[in-house]
C-alpha cells in the first residue's frame, strides 16, 4: 500500500512539472531544461520558511506557488524575451534555458549556503518526512498532492473553456499569428504560461521534500522524468501531459520496484532506466504523444 | 606557485579545447544541437578504466572482484612503465585509440534517432540518454568504478620529475593535432556539404546527399575526439570517477557549449580563444576559492559562485555578441582564392 501510495505522490508531482513544461512548449516552443531546478527552488521556499518562519511545508505551499510563479514570470522576461525578439533560433533558446538552469543552480547553491550559516542547519540534504502527517488514513502528502492535482485540473479547465481570457489563450496556442491578426495579445498568453509554469514547479517543489530527499542538483536528475512525461502527451497537449505524468511517474515507481523483486534493491539506482525507454519506446511508436494515437483505429485495426 | 597556475590553465585548456572542437564540429559546422556531448566523454573515460584496464587484468592473469583486481593490475603496470617507458607510451597510445573507435561508434548509435526528430526533440533525447547512461556508469561499479572509482596507470611513472608537465604537454600536442584536422575538414568538400546542411537540409537532399549519413559521420567524428578527451582525463586523474561524477552535465556538455558560443561558432580559432578565456577564469576561481569566499564575505563554497558567473556570461553573450569574438569567416576554396588575386 505504500508503495502504490508512494507512486502517486510522484506520478502526481510529475503530473504538475509536465504540466508546466507543456504549458510553456506549447507557448514559446522551447523545452525548458530548467524545469526540474524550478521544482528544487520550490522546495528551497519551502525550507525557508519553514527554518526562519517555523510555518509547515503544507502552510506555505501556497508561497511556493507565488514564487515559482514569478520565477517562472522572470525566466521568460530574463532570458527568453530578449532572443525571442531577435528572432533567434530554438537552439538558441534551449541553450538559454541551459544557461538559466546552470544560473539557478548556482543561486540555488549559494542560497542554501547562506541559510545553513544563518540557521546552523543543513540546507544541501533535507527532506520533510517526519514532518508529514495522515490525512484520512492516507498519507498527508498523498492527500495534499491530490488535492493540488484536482484543483490545478478544476481551475485550467474553468479558465480555458468557460472564460474569455482562456478562449484568447487557446487560440495563441493553437495558431500564435493568426490570434495576434484577430487582437489577440500573444504576450499575455507567454507571461500567463511561465507563471503557471513556474507556480506549478514551485508547488511540486514544495510537496517533494516529503517524498525524496533533496540536493541542490536534484532539478537535473528529474528532467529526465519530467521530459519524459511530457514527451509521451505529445508535448503540446495539456491532457496528454496529464496522462503521460501518470504514465511515467507511476511506471518508474512500480517498474523499478517490481525489478528490484528480481534483481535486489540495487536495481533502484537505475529507476531512471524507465522514463528513458518510455520516452524513446514513444518517439519510436507514436512521436507526437498519446494523444495523438487514434484508439479506435486502432481497436479494429487490433480486431481484425 | 605561479608556474602551477599555469600548467593548471594549460591542462584545462587542452582537454577543453578538445572537446570544445569536437562539439564545434557538429553543432557549429553541422548545426546538430548535441546536448548528450557528456556521454562521449564519460565513454572515453570508460573506454580506459573498463577496457584498457581489464586488458591488462587479462594481460596480468588478475583476477577476482573488479575494483580490488584492477587495482593489482594496475601497480603491476605501474612497476613496469616505472623501468621501461615504452610500455607506458604504447599503453597511452592504445587507451586513446580504444577511445577513439568506442567514441566513433558510441556517437553513430547516439545520433540515430535525429532520423526522426526535430531540433528540440533531438536535444531532449540526446540529453536524457547521456543523463541516463551516466547515472549507469555512476551507480554501477563493476563497469568502470562507479562512484568507487577505478584505478589507472600512470601511463608516465618512468618520469621522475614533474609529471603535470610531461602530461599537459601530451594535451597540447593531441589538442594541436585535433585543431588541425578539424580546420583541414573544414576546407574539404565534406566540411562544406556540413555548412550547407546547418544552413538549409532541403537544398542539400537536393543535391542528392544523404542527410542521415551526414549527420552519424559527424557525430561519430564528433564524438569520437570528445572520448580522447574523457581518457586523456581519466589517464591524468588515474581515476574515472572525476568525470563520472553527477555534475558532469554542467561539465562535459553545458561549458563546452558555453566555450563555442563565446568564442565563435563554427570558427575553430574563435573557439580555442574562447576555451583559453573560460579556463583562466576557471582556474582563478579554483585557485583563489578561500580567497574569494573571505574577500567577499560569502557563506558558500565559490563552485556556486562559478556556475552564477558561467550562466550570466552565457546569457549575455546569446544577447548581445551571438556571434562570439572571432566571427565566422567563409571558406576561401581554390576557386576563391584565384577570384580574389584577380581582384
Amino acid at each position: 500500500m505504500t508503495l502504490i501510495e508512494g507512486a502517486l505522490i510522484y506520478a502526481n508531482l510529475m503530473v504538475l512539472l509536465a504540466l508546466g513544461l507543456t504549458i510553456t512548449y506549447i507557448t514559446t516552443s522551447v523545452p525548458n531544461f530548467a524545469q526540474g531546478t524550478f521544482a528544487i527552488f520550490g522546495s528551497y521556499v519551502a525550507l525557508t520558511f519553514l527554518l526562519l518562519f517555523n510555518l509547515h511545508p503544507y502552510q506555505s505551499l501556497p508561497l511556493c506557488l507565488i514564487f515559482g510563479g514569478l520565477l517562472g514570470l522572470v525566466t521568460y522576461l530574463v532570458a527568453l524575451k530578449p532572443l525571442i525578439s531577435r528572432e533567434a533560433s530554438v537552439v538558441t533558446l534551449m541553450i538559454a534555458t541551459l544557461a538559466w538552469d546552470i544560473l539557478l543552480l548556482g543561486i540555488i547553491g549559494a542560497y542554501s549556503g547562506y541559510l545553513s550559516s544563518v540557521t546552523k542547519k543543513s540546507t544541501t540534504n533535507y527532506i520533510f518526512t517526519p514532518l508529514d502527517y495522515p490525512i484520512l488514513g492516507f498519507q498527508g502528502r498523498l492527500v495534499v498532492s491530490s488535492l493540488v492535482i484536482l484543483i490545478t485540473i478544476l481551475f485550467l479547465t474553468f479558465l480555458l473553456y468557460r472564460t474569455k481570457f482562456g478562449i484568447a489563450l487557446r487560440a495563441s496556442m493553437e495558431n500564435p499569428a493568426l490570434a495576434e491578426i484577430m487582437g489577440i495579445n500573444v504576450e499575455y498568453t507567454r507571461l500567463f504560461s511561465w507563471f503557471l509554469s513556474g507556480a506549478l514547479a514551485g508547488l511540486a517543489g514544495g510537496i517533494l521534500p516529503f517524498k525524496q530527499q533533496i540536493f541542490p542538483v536534484t532539478g537535473d536528475v528529474l528532467i529526465v522524468s519530467i521530459f519524459a512525461s511530457s514527451i509521451v502527451g505529445g508535448l503540446s497537449s495539456l491532457l496528454g501531459a496529464v496522462i503521460g505524468g501518470y504514465i511515467v511517474g507511476l511506471s518508474e515507481s512500480l517498474v523499478s520496484y517490481a525489478l528490484s523483486l528480481y534483481f535486489g534493491p540495487a536495481i533502484l539506482s537505475y529507476s531512471k532506466v524507465v522514463p528513458l525507454s518510455i520516452l524513446i519506446a514513444t518517439l519510436l511508436i507514436a512521436p507526437r504523444g498519446i494523444v495523438s494515437i487514434r484508439w479506435r483505429r486502432l481497436l479494429k485495426w487490433l480486431g481484425r | 606557485m605561479a608556474w602551477e597556475i599555469v600548467t593548471t590553465i594549460l591542462f584545462w585548456f587542452g582537454l577543453y579545447a578538445i572537446v570544445a572542437i569536437s562539439l564545434n564540429l557538429e553543432y557549429g559546422y553541422a548545426g546538430i544541437p548535441n546536448f548528450g556531448r557528456c556521454l562521449a566523454v564519460v565513454v572515453g573515460a570508460v573506454a580506459v578504466g573498463g577496457i584498457v584496464v581489464r586488458i591488462l587484468m587479462f594481460m596480468f592473469h588478475s583476477s577476482g572482484q573488479f575494483l580490488i583486481a584492477s587495482g593489482k593490475a594496475s601497480s603491476i603496470a605501474n612497476d613496469i612503465i616505472a623501468h621501461n617507458p615504452s610500455f607506458g607510451i604504447g599503453l597511452l597510445i592504445l587507451s586513446l585509440v580504444i577511445a577513439f573507435l568506442i567514441g566513433l561508434l558510441v556517437g553513430a548509435i547516439f545520433i540515430l534517432p535525429s532520423a526522426k526528430l526535430s531540433e528540440d526533440y533531438l536535444a531532449i533525447t540526446l540529453l536524457a540518454i547521456s543523463e541516463v547512461v551516466l547515472q549507469i556508469l555512476y551507480y554501477n561499479t563493476d563497469i568502470a568504478g562507479g562512484y568507487y572509482g577505478v584505478s589507472i596507470p600512470d601511463v608516465f611513472n618512468f618520469v621522475s620529475g614533474n609529471r603535470d608537465i610531461v602530461f599537459v604537454s601530451v594535451i597540447l600536442v593531441v589538442a594541436f593535432l585535433i585543431f588541425v584536422f578539424a580546420e583541414k575538414l573544414l576546407n574539404t568538400p565534406y566540411g562544406r556539404i556540413l555548412r550547407a546542411m546547418r544552413e538549409n537540409e532541403n537544398v542539400v537532399k537536393a543535391f542528392g546527399r544523404d542527410i542521415m549519413l551526414l549527420r552519424v559521420k559527424t557525430v561519430a567524428i564528433g564524438s569520437g575526439i570528445a572520448s580522447v578527451a574523457g581518457a586523456l582525463y581519466a589517464l591524468y586523474t588515474a581515476n574515472v570517477v572525476g568525470i563520472l561524477n553527477l555534475y558532469s552535465r554542467v561539465y562535459w556538455t553545458f561549458l563546452p557549449f558555453l566555450m563555442i558560443i563565446l568564442g565563435g561558432l563554427s570558427n575553430n580559432r574563435g573557439v580555442l580563444a574562447g576555451t583559453f578565456v573560460f579556463a583562466i577564469t576557471k582556474v582563478l576561481l579554483e585557485t583563489y576559492k578561500s580567497e574569494i569566499k573571505t574577500a567577499l564575505h560569502i557563506p558558500f563554497s565559490s563552485t556556486w559562485l562559478g556556475y552564477i558567473l558561467f550562466g550570466i556570461v552565457t546569457l549575455l553573450i546569446l544577447y548581445y555578441r551571438p556571434e562570439g569574438l572571432i566571427k565566422e569567416k567563409p571558406i576561401v576554396t581554390k576557386p576563391i582564392k584565384d577570384r580574389m588575386r584577380k581582384g
